[in-house]
């Protein structure tokens, strides 16, 4: 789409947070002000939610064929972020369990690649409105 | 919901207060705080034996859906028992509990006209002199929360615990809203709830009245930065004393996006200032463990405004923003006290 999408929805963030939300008062105000700031949001994560699905994705699937856990891990084939993220929910779930698993037995190893790539979807997730 | 009017309220009270003449009730509307609970605020005139009223009201409502479970006569119980204790809290008026007027429970409360309560208004540079007297108020009062006895406050509304239990009870709670409002999986709140569980915290060095969300926009304050009173408690109970310290010190409180906790001062200011006040230790093993449980205390508490977002036939905006603000930023914290980040 032109003009591109998080530009778009990037202006209009500017808009309702500069130009629509001062003329508000109260409760009105402060929802124009929470909705420019997710309007931010989306024009952030418009443009890398996918690509960054699909590298999460496939590091969940690697470090669970590491762990041995069996079981459909699906694929990323479909590129709609709903279908990545319904993938994404998946692997997470069965990561929760690998990882209680590789605790109690003791894989240093594994353990550490686990939270490597925990600690790698959080920075990829990181807005620029976040406190940290 | 339905809505609430002047004339609505002011036939309420007609009934309620069959004492009082003349009600009328003005400029009622809705105020921008809170994501839990409805808040409203207006103008209250009547007559009864004593003379002629005139008083400037808060009411809350309890919503058909929140992130927060709570209601109306727990935080009215919890107000009322802390009222005249050394903690500056606003006089409560009324409370409703029967449903059926306003579409939810409500309470009615002195409104405190004339002070601040933002959290972002004390980011900007022309605070910066007075954020030394805010956090001084802020934590103090804190610190004489702590340092009450609890046997002198009427507390027996709240959930019964003991130094031994208070720490698990917290968890197990925040545990079971993160099971109820399953938005997705959470590995780094998982991971962080089983470490816990594996290293408890030693017991509570008393048991204290825990305010429960004691951080920068829950209290008010003067011009001059001094703290007026300490708001919302829908979510007191008791509980540890550093419950509240580690709270406060949250990274995604941390309005200021900088090391000032809450937005208002450093982490040794702050455990100086509430050490001072409640004459409590600062263990820092059990301290670290609070500040743990208090990240899975917000990811619950953030899951279940998403949760109460998409269920809701009313869904408000604040329940998807702090989901989209705070949950990674949440997790981001969780490795930070795990030493993974």
């Amino acid at each position: 789409m032109k003009p591109s999408i998080s530009a778009a929805v990037a202006n209009l963030a500017g808009l309702l947070r500069d130009d629509i939300a001062p003329n508000l008062t109260g409760f009105r105000a402060g929802n124009a002000g929470m909705a420019a700031a997710m309007f931010d949001i989306v024009a952030e994560e418009w443009d890398r939610a996918a690509a960054r699905l699909v590298s999460e994705n496939a590091a969940f699937r690697a470090l669970l064929l590491r762990g041995g856990v069996a079981g459909d891990l699906g694929d990323d084939s479909d590129l709609r972020v709903s279908a990545l993220e319904a993938c994404n929910d998946r692997l997470r779930g069965m990561l929760i369990d690998l990882h209680a698993a590789v605790e109690l037995r003791g894989d240093a190893e594994l353990d550490a690649a686990i939270w490597d790539a925990l600690r790698a979807s959080v920075e990829g997730r990181r807005i620029a409105s976040a406190n940290f | 919901m339905k809505p609430i009017t002047d004339e609505s309220l002011a036939d309420y009270l007609k009934q309620r207060m069959p004492d009082w003449r003349n009600i009328a009730v003005r400029d009622l509307h809705r105020l921008p705080m809170g994501a839990s609970r409805e808040t409203f605020r207006f103008d209250l005139a009547y007559d009864d034996a004593a003379g002629n009223h005139a008083d400037k009201v808060i009411l809350r409502r309890d919503p058909p859906a929140s992130n927060v479970d709570s209601d109306r006569q727990h935080e009215y119980n919890a107000y009322k028992a802390v009222y005249g204790h050394g903690i500056p809290v606003p006089r409560m008026l009324l409370l409703e509990e029967d449903p059926t007027h306003f579409d939810g429970a409500i309470s009615l409360a002195e409104d405190l006209r004339g002070y601040h309560n933002s959290e972002y208004q004390i980011q900007g540079p022309e605070w910066r002199d007075r954020l030394p007297c805010l956090a001084k108020g802020m934590w103090t009062a804190m610190g004489k929360l702590a340092a009450l006895p609890t046997e002198t406050l009427d507390l027996a509304f709240m959930k019964s615990s003991t130094p031994e239990t208070a720490a698990m009870q917290e968890l197990d709670h925040w545990e079971a809203t993160l099971d109820k409002a399953d938005i997705g999986p959470e590995p780094i709140s998982r991971a962080a709830i089983r470490w816990m569980r594996r290293n408890p915290p030693p017991p509570a060095q008393k048991l204290a009245m825990v305010h429960g969300d004691f951080r920068a926009g829950n209290f008010l304050y003067d011009d001059s930065g001094e703290l007026i009173a300490v708001l919302d408690w829908e979510m007191a109970h008791l509980g540890d004393p550093l419950e509240d310290l580690a709270w406060s010190m949250s990274r995604v409180l941390s309005f200021g996006k900088d090391e000032r906790r809450s937005g208002v001062a450093l982490r040794e200011d702050v455990l100086r200032i509430w050490q001072a006040a409640s004459g409590l230790e600062i263990d820092p093993v059990a301290l670290h463990w609070w500040e743990l449980a208090m990240c899975i205390k917000g990811q619950a508490i953030w899951n279940a405004g998403a949760d109460a977002w998409r269920k809701s036939d009313e869904p408000q905006v604040i329940h998807a923003y702090a989901a989209w603000w705070l949950r990674n930023a949440q997790d981001r914290a969780i490795l930070e006290l795990m030493g993974k980040l």
